[in-house]
């Protein structure tokens, strides 16, 4: 089943789940703002944010936002086809002619560059340097980006990349234009990881250090122009990228300018009031407080929603007192109340409830709620049954790890209000944003529940997904993902059969499965998925989401004015 | 030094300036200090903006003593979600004119939740004025017993408290209060504020006490008294301390709106106190960003708390005028 | 007056020293592993602990806070080999997670602080001197009410709403202002004008206030001064008594506070920053704290005490300039 974004034009009253997820084709009609137009050949396009980007060096960089800019500078063996594409979660060559010709044993891949490919500066691109570019992952302190590469990509015992090892002869380069890669175990999805962040060439012994971090050299479409930390980046056109040998980013602006350092309300006031150069300006996610004033007819007509392909969740230590017995899980299950978190999160046109873990525009989504009740405010009998089963009839109290930001907080609360109906009290644990997610990832630091949240890394199959929430053999010391502490052999089985099965449609129908099979265990309780919701300045065009490249945002490889001489 | 919480609020006892001043004299005739609190009430009766500002803050003292009164006649508690009173289509915007004000919620609900803005005023005040009022505490008993020392007994004691005021007052303690409470766990964060204030506080009111001590233990009463024999702790709790009450009270009272400010500001840069705690700060921090669409959610705890530290204001300002007036400056 | 500022000097430069020990001691206590912050999100034991020594992180404390200290005068080298970094003097650490020098962070955006702090100086100055005088001459009357009734309640609203409210009303309705940014004056004065005046506004009501307070009481203890009357009785033309004899012994003060404040608020306005987005210091150091970018915090800390210290004996020279009543040690 293959899944593809939703593009809305206006705020639909009552948006449902279902209307969210399958919506179908790409609607140009609706609303009338022609979010989806074909932008005119020129102009800037403004992005106003918050947060700075995390690193230009995309062996470091690994997020939803900086992942999306990555893509206007930076190109690889393979990429996600583009937002405006039938299926953009698709992985299509992008440097390589093709995509790769595995070994009849799966182990090994071969990729044939295209021709006219170059750097920036105007070298060409060849083999040699797809290999460095891809070597630089293993060095221990700047391949701090995506895993994938190291995980899959056979290297000597001790590689440390080139800098500090060398050559990694793992990856033969037996002439200009073709690359061979030696995986360490058949990984039928290896497309998707080459199309990685951290999968950019550079040129042979460039990137030492902090080379990087201030200045870039560029392969996409555009180069840096001018970097200020926190504040500003410019990109300019990169003369030296041919169109011809790129078929996924259209780049019809001239040049592209971030403001970093806003606050979320700022931008949402200057999106609404598209003064000036901020007709040209799109943003993130709007604030829930600025959806009542988007009711005018005039601003209703600028609302672009996305459907989210993140899972807020809530994870249960399976190894806590209580927590350990399957009956108290499942009641937690049936009592949490996903209406009042939802309104927490800011309304139903900003969150959707989540009965499973995999999102609905995820590959391999498979609709079920195990623990139903009325209108998903949560079935406080069934719950007060278990627990009576579990010999808590008089409850307990649990500690619940948040993140000491506003959202988080609100969600908390609001499983706090649901849980005391059952007898459980909640105590909630604040932690500061900077070291919430290395404490929850340390077992030994780890309370009775979590909330955060998970999403894919490349969303054409659930391989991203499951594994690492929920492989029990993936439980470490630090730095651990699977929350609850969940070790059983059935779904560590399934896991890895799933993973080894080269039909990926009946590869995502069974991660579907496996997603109800380890909700029977309930070492998690999915709460809501995140919906996006932007307010693109008017003079802006071609917005598609990709949940690959942008995280379920707006792909920005396709956007571009309507009309370059405005704002 | 006036600035003390940098650019967070300027309540802070500005006027201290005034005395802090080698211009002015220390301790101007200490003596006329004795004039008694009843004088200093006479003076103050008549006064229209300390009486008011008096009154509000005896209303905001029983409001907060009150509090579970209070939310058992209005019928809901500060933690209560209400999702009837909220928009889920709107960003859970709350329902009706005024923020969601109605017979059931009398000044609204929170957008999200549909809590009560009533109740959590209430229980809000209880934490507002208690963390204020225990930072002034803690920093009079600091500022007064450091100053005495350093005051009296000057020489080595006085060099190294004066250096510790010094080094405080030159510390930017906005950001350091902000990186303290935020790297500490969260448990107890009201004790937290409270001595994270303090630390910083007391430096101000301890620089006043010190020179008007200084200039107290020239004057014939003290000297009489050592002359008579009595030790050193006897002169400065029997003979000094009770010739500076009015200064401490003035400056105590100036204090607390600057506490009440900071704690506030701390509340609104997400170090305050934790959830579901209300605060009157964390209602403000929470409720800025609805101020287009719902101002009445900002309004309530804004006023509030303005209110509240104008209060303080004028009647530490008032005070302070009588006391002037008495020593006959 | 050499003797006496090198006496300031060196406590100044212990208090300094005091600020930086403190400052290290508590985040040295309190932070999370900075090591585990550079590993990221694959990190193994291994690797942590080979950070830890090219960073000597595994170093005692004593050792690290020596090493830090003698970087502010001599530079230093952050780890070995080809990932090693280079902190020129005054090198006030390295954050790693912006891979920056603290010392190149702040030189980028002490202008824009600068900018705000003059600003809002020029304005409150003005305001609190006129407003002090204009009360103070008029005691009694409804004017000095009216101004005394305005100071009091400028004080009591917090900045933080102030902001907002502004920014509301002067962009959002009347469009009047474009939301405030960082724009050089080199590149256009006049927005340059429109987009700092807001942030002024804000961060000076607070500061006027008090001043309108100060020099209200200033002058009005100077007026009672028995040359002062004498003077007047005297005969002599009121502007000259006011000149000569009332107004510099009553601005003295405000001189001193000013000083403090002034440089206190150069090293960032952290609320005002934060709330309009301006990226100057005061902004970089609440960004930092959010994301417990322990160098970044750290350097704004030692950079504020530093600029607080030197605003103290700037404060006392021009004040034994202007004043030659006051002694040196009174």
């Amino acid at each position: 089943m293959k899944h593809q974004p939703l593009v809305t034009a206006a705020i639909a009253v009552a948006t449902t789940l279902a209307l969210a997820a399958c919506g179908g084709a790409q609607d140009d009609s609706s609303g009338g703002g022609g979010f989806t137009a074909e932008p005119a050949e020129g102009g800037t396009v403004h992005v106003l944010q918050n947060a700075d980007f995390s690193y230009l060096d995309p062996a470091r960089g690994w997020d939803g936002g900086v992942n999306n800019f990555y893509r206007l500078v930076y190109r690889q063996l393979t990429t996600s086809a583009p937002g405006s594409s039938e299926d953009p979660t698709e992985i299509v060559p992008d440097l390589a002619e093709s995509l790769g010709e595995a070994s009849d044993d799966g182990l090994t891949w071969t990729y044939t560059l295209k021709d006219g490919i170059k750097f920036d500066n105007g070298d060409p691109i060849t083999s040699a340097e797809v290999k460095f570019g891809i070597s630089r992952a293993w060095d221990p302190e700047i391949g701090i980006g995506s895993p994938y590469l190291k995980q899959v990509i056979d290297a000597p015992e001790g590689y440390e990349g080139p800098y500090k090892t060398g050559d990694l002869p793992t990856i033969e380069t037996p002439d200009d234009k073709t690359i061979v890669f030696h995986l360490i175990k058949p990984f039928p999805e290896f497309d998707a990881v080459l199309s990685q962040v951290n999968a950019t060439p550079f040129p042979v012994d460039s990137g030492a250090g902090d080379e990087f971090i201030h200045k870039i050299i560029a392969s996409g479409p555009y180069k840096l122009a001018e970097y200020v930390p926190g504040s500003t980046i410019k990109l300019e056109r990169n003369e030296n990228w041919d169109p011809e040998t790129d078929d996924v980013r259209a780049a019809k602006p001239d040049g592209w300018e971030f403001t970093i350092g806003l606050d979320p309300a700022t931008i949402d006031e200057r999106l609404i009031a598209g003064q000036g150069a901020d007709v040209n300006a799109i943003s993130g996610n709007i604030q829930p407080a600025t959806l009542p004033r988007l009711q005018t007819p005039q601003l209703k007509e600028r609302v672009l929603e996305f459907p989210g392909i993140c899972t807020t969740y809530m994870g249960l230590n399976t190894t806590k007192e209580h927590l350990d017995d399957v009956r108290v899980r499942q009641a937690i299950s049936y009592a949490i109340d996903r209406t009042t978190i939802v309104n927490a999160s800011g309304g139903t046109q900003l969150g959707a409830p989540a009965t499973t873990i995999l999102p609905t525009s995820v590959a391999g989504h498979k609709d079920f709620d195990l623990y139903p009740s009325q209108d998903g405010t949560g079935d406080v009998e069934a719950a007060k049954k278990l627990l009576d089963e579990a010999g808590l009839a008089d409850g307990f109290t649990l500690t619940l790890d948040i993140r000491s930001q506003e959202s988080m907080q609100a969600q908390g609360e609001a499983v706090q209000q649901a849980l005391e109906r059952v007898g459980i009290t909640v105590e909630l644990n604040l932690i500061d944003t900077s070291t919430y997610y290395e404490t929850i990832g340390t077992p030994s630091q780890q309370h009775d529940a979590a909330i955060t949240g998970w999403c894919p890394d490349w969303a054409s199959s659930a391989a991203t997904f499951l594994p690492p929430l929920f492989d029990g053999r993936n439980i470490y010391e630090k730095g651990n993902g699977n929350l609850a502490q969940i070790n059983d052999p059935e779904i560590n089985k399934r896991i890895d059969e799933i993973g080894a099965m080269t039909d990926s449609d009946a590869a995502n129908e069974q991660w579907g499965d496996l997603d109800e099979q380890i909700l029977e265990l309930a070492p998690v309780v999915p709460l809501m998925v995140a919906k996006t919701v932007l307010l693109p300045g008017e003079n802006v065009a071609g917005l598609y989401s990709s949940a690959n490249a942008a995280t379920g945002g707006i792909d920005y490889v396709g956007v571009g004015l309507k009309d370059p001489e405005k704002g | 030094m006036t600035s003390f919480p940098t650019d967070l609020t300027t309540a802070q006892p500005v006027e201290a300036g005034t005395d802090d001043t080698p211009e002015a004299p220390a301790a101007a005739a200490a003596g006329a200090l004795r004039s008694g609190a009843g004088g200093t009430w006479q003076a103050l009766r008549h006064d229209v903006g300390a009486m008011l500002g008096l009154g509000y803050i005896v209303l905001v003292t029983l409001v907060a003593i009150l509090a579970p009164v209070l939310t058992s006649i209005s019928g809901w508690t500060p933690y209560e979600f209400d999702q009837t009173a909220i928009d889920p289509n709107l960003g859970g915007m709350p329902i009706g004119p005024w923020g969601g004000v109605s017979a059931e919620h009398w000044f609204g609900v929170e957008p999200g939740s549909g809590r009560d803005i009533f109740a959590r005023i209430v229980y809000g005040a209880r934490v507002s004025m208690s963390i204020a009022l225990s930072a002034t505490l803690l920093t009079t008993v600091l500022g007064v017993s450091l100053g005495l020392m350093a005051g009296y007994f000057g020489g080595r004691v006085d060099l190294v408290i004066s250096r510790v005021m010094d080094f405080l007052m030159a510390f930017p303690a906005l950001i350091f209060m902000i990186a303290v409470l935020s790297a500490l766990p969260a448990g107890n964060r009201s004790a937290l504020l409270v001595v994270v204030i303090s630390v910083f506080g007391w430096p101000y009111l301890a620089r006043i006490v010190r020179g008007q001590t200084m200039s107290l233990a020239q004057r014939e009463f003290v000297e009489a008294a050592r002359a008579a024999g009595a030790s050193g702790t006897r002169i400065v709790f029997r003979e000094i301390l009770p010739n500076l009450r009015s200064t401490i009270i003035v400056m105590s009272t100036l204090a607390v709106p600057g506490y009440i400010g900071t704690e506030a500001g701390l509340s609104f840069l997400g170090v305050g106190v934790v959830p579901p705690a209300p605060s009157w700060g964390q209602m403000i921090s929470a409720s800025v960003k609805w101020y287009a669409v719902d101002p009445a959610y900002f309004v309530v705890p804004g006023v509030c708390l303005f209110l509240l530290v104008l209060s303080f204001t004028v009647l530490g300002d008032r005070l302070r005028a009588v006391v002037d007036a008495q020593e006959g400056r | 007056m050499p003797r006496f500022l090198l006496s300031r000097v060196t406590s100044g430069l212990g208090v300094l020293l005091l600020v930086c020990l403190f400052t290290y001691l508590v985040f040295f206590a309190l932070s999370p592993d900075p090591a585990v912050q550079i590993c990221g999100k694959n990190c193994t034991p291994e690797l942590i602990d080979q950070i830890r020594g090219n960073l000597g992180l595994d170093q005692p404390f004593w050792t690290q806070f020596v090493q830090f200290v003698v970087g502010i005068f001599a530079g230093r080298t952050y780890g070995e080999g080809v990932s090693a970094v280079d902190c020129a003097a005054p090198c006030l650490g390295y954050s790693f997670q912006s891979s920056q020098a603290v010392w190149d962070m702040i030189v980028q955006r002490l202008p824009v602080s600068a900018t705000v702090a003059v600003g809002a100086a020029v304005l409150w100055l003005l305001a609190g001197l006129a407003g002090g005088l204009l009360s103070a001459v008029k005691e009694g009357t409804f004017a000095d009410r009216f101004i005394t009734g305005l100071t009091l309640t400028s004080m009591s609203i917090p900045n933080y709403v102030l902001a907002l409210v502004l920014q509301y009303v002067l962009v959002v309705k009347l469009q009047w202002l474009p939301f405030p940014q960082a724009v050089p004056f080199a590149d256009d004065p006049v927005q340059w004008f429109l987009n700092f005046v807001m942030p002024w506004m804000v961060l000076a009501i607070g500061y006027a206030a008090a001043y309108t307070r100060l020099t209200r009481a200033n002058v009005l203890d100077v007026l009672r001064e028995n040359y002062v009357r004498t003077a007047f009785a005297k005969g002599l033309p009121p502007s000259l008594v006011w000149r000569r004899h009332a107004l510099r012994p009553a601005l003295t003060p405000v001189v001193t506070i000013f000083g403090m404040d002034f440089a206190g608020l150069l090293g960032g306005a952290l609320i005002t920053e934060t709330v309009f987005g301006i990226n100057g210091v005061g902004k970089m150091a609440a960004d930092s704290i959010a994301r417990n970018d322990q160098p970044v915090i750290m350097g704004v800390t030692l950079l504020a005490g530093f600029l607080v210290v030197v605003g103290n004996i700037v404060v006392d020279v021009v004040y034994t300039t202007i004043d030659p009543r006051v002694r040196v040690n009174a």
